[in-house]
């Protein structure tokens, strides 16, 4: 999750009218082009990326950088093809929009298509390259379309020049049946950038290749790109606060009943955002887990053990559900004991919702939940009724 | 002045700003990532000789430092070795993110020429009155001893004082 302000700069020139990767050249740069700009903006929501054109009447910045995925995608219309490309100009130009980033504590990278032949020596290329590597800015370089003498030279000359410990890459794409933003996806250009690159990359390929991605909490980041952030974000918080509770819990435990309450009570309000997206399966699953809870000592074994089955994949769950049941365990049954198991209901579901690694459809979780249900559906129906009226007084 | 006195122009007031440096937003241009800023700052690293800072891809560096709070400069240490030693070093009082590029923007603060006697450990005394509100230094070394492809740095060290307790106020307490 590198934070990363990016210019990508297009070669719009009269060179892009081959048709050799389909569409047209122009075409399959114009989806790269959008294809890393989502994976940009996604890995980091502060990554800025912006986009200038190389050819045409001369190199013009179409958009500085930002963060708004739909002006990126706007401008890219109505681009006219002409001109030659001016790429020594068109480094140029990137580094100084990057210079002006609002944002100082981004990284700079400036990415290149290179589908035309390099007019410059490779004596300037070095030159501008030492330039870029002096101002800690890094270069990517896609070097696709036509292939003259010297082209792959120049510019393999100028990586050199700016790479520092291979944060620069370029990738060569030759024509042939795959698009280019399909071939770009498994170069270090995507997946050189760290997890969030490749995970978007990732997923994108296997919808590509038609297969079934994996997505982090259900939601595909393509389709919602603001829920899956909002679900990224709480988790983060609820483990923060998981933590923060947790220690809380081992203090005082040792105190007063209403001690105890309070801190349940705030639990509760706080479980409350994070719990929003789990669903009734999990809700009951807990509830029966809370309600078992109650019971005497015998079935707290059984319990424990069911409930630690649950909990292996998370110390910090088990150590709050161990908690739970100290608490538990102390009160008498009352609207005290109600509050606590609705917080402790609320509260684990909401961090089973939100750990990636517990699926709802796993086996053993099935089998947890077949075995709670059985033992406590009489109690469970009775403390249906009552939570709710417990959530409405709230 | 005796020669006695200046070796030791770390006078009484003055506090090696070691301690003030907020090290999440130090930042250095152009250094070698073998060689890196903390080789020549920090405590530790920079009484080792073997351990430099040093420049990639030509001979400046641009080092920024900020402080965690305000302080004023007395005076400055650089050491480095004869040939590549730094010799040209500008100095920017609360200018942020400078580049390169806008180095001759604006006129520095002060401007060090290095000695020989300087790159073995004697102070530089700058201009006091420059640097009484500091909130962040940018140390630009322009060039080196000898005129070669890479500057290396053994030792930065900053010498001065901060506003609270009784620095600068002594005579007050006098009356």
């Amino acid at each position: 999750m590198v934070l990363e302000a990016t210019m990508i700069c297009i070669d719009n020139s009269e060179w892009m009218r081959n048709g050799d990767y389909g569409p047209s050249r122009f075409q399959a740069q114009a989806d790269a082009v959008n294809l890393i700009c989502g994976a940009k903006t996604q890995s980091n929501p502060e990554n800025t990326v912006g986009v200038l054109t190389m050819a045409g009447k001369g190199v013009r910045v179409l958009v500085t950088p930002t963060s708004d995925l739909g002006k990126i995608l706007a401008c890219m219309h109505g681009l006219e093809i002409g001109g030659e490309m001016n790429l020594a100009a068109g480094i140029q130009v990137a580094q100084l929009a990057l210079k002006h980033r609002q944002n100082k504590k981004q990284q700079q990278r400036i990415i290149v298509f290179a589908g035309s032949p390099v007019k410059h020596e490779k004596k300037t290329l070095e030159m501008i390259g030492k330039k870029l590597k002096k101002n800690s800015v890094t270069l990517d370089i896609v070097n696709f379309g036509e292939d003259d003498e010297g082209k792959t030279e120049k510019l393999e000359a100028l990586l050199a020049a700016v790479n520092n410990n291979d944060t620069s890459h370029i990738v060569h794409i030759p024509a042939g049946p795959n698009a280019l933003s399909d071939v770009l996806l498994s170069t270090p250009i995507f997946t050189g950038d760290g997890e969030g690159g490749s995970g978007f990359a990732a997923s994108a390929a296997a919808a590509a290749a038609g297969g079934i991605s994996g997505f982090e909490f259900g939601v595909d980041p393509n389709l919602d790109p603001e829920l899956a952030l909002a679900l990224r974000v709480s988790m983060e918080e609820e483990r923060a606060r998981q933590e923060a509770a947790a220690k809380k819990a081992a203090e005082e435990s040792s105190k007063q009943e209403k001690g105890g309450e309070e801190q349940d009570a705030t639990m509760t309000e706080r479980a409350s955002e994070g719990a929003s997206e789990a669903d009734n399966k999990k809700n009951e699953f807990l509830q029966a887990l809370a309600m078992s809870m109650d019971e005497p000592a015998s079935s707290h074994d059984l319990q424990d053990t069911e409930m630690s089955d649950a909990a292996t994949e998370d110390p910090e769950l088990a150590l709050a559900l161990q908690l739970s049941v100290q608490d538990s365990a102390k009160d008498s049954s009352s609207q005290a004991d109600m509050s606590k198991l609705l917080a402790d209901q609320s509260f684990v579901s909401s961090i089973l919702a939100s750990l990636p690694g517990v699926d709802p459809n796993d086996p053993s979780v099935k089998e947890v939940l077949a075995s709670m249900q059985s033992q406590s559906e009489p109690q469970q129906k009775q403390d249906e009724d009552k939570a709710p009226k417990e959530e409405d007084k709230k | 002045m005796s020669t006695a006195e200046s070796a030791t122009a770390i006078n009484r007031n003055q506090v090696d700003l070691l301690d003030f440096i907020d090290w999440s937003g130090v930042e250095c241009l152009n250094q070698s990532s073998s060689h890196p800023l903390p080789n020549a700052l920090k405590q530790g690293y920079r009484e080792d000789e073997g351990l430099n800072l040093e420049s990639d891809a030509d001979e400046q560096l641009l080092i920024y430092i900020p402080f965690t709070q305000v302080i004023k400069l007395h005076s400055i240490v650089v050491m480095g070795s004869e040939e590549d030693g730094p010799k040209t070093v500008k100095l920017f009082a609360n200018r942020e993110h400078m580049g390169f590029s806008n180095v001759s923007d604006f006129p520095p603060s002060d401007t060090v020429v290095l000695s020989q006697d300087n790159l073995k450990g004697k102070p530089v005394v700058v201009k006091y009155v420059k640097f009484q509100n500091v909130r962040s230094l940018t140390i630009f070394i322009e060039d080196n001893q000898s005129g070669l492809e890479i500057t290396k740095v053994q030792k930065i060290a900053l010498y001065g004082s901060t506003y609270g307790g009784n620095d600068g106020h002594e005579g007050v307490e006098e009356d």
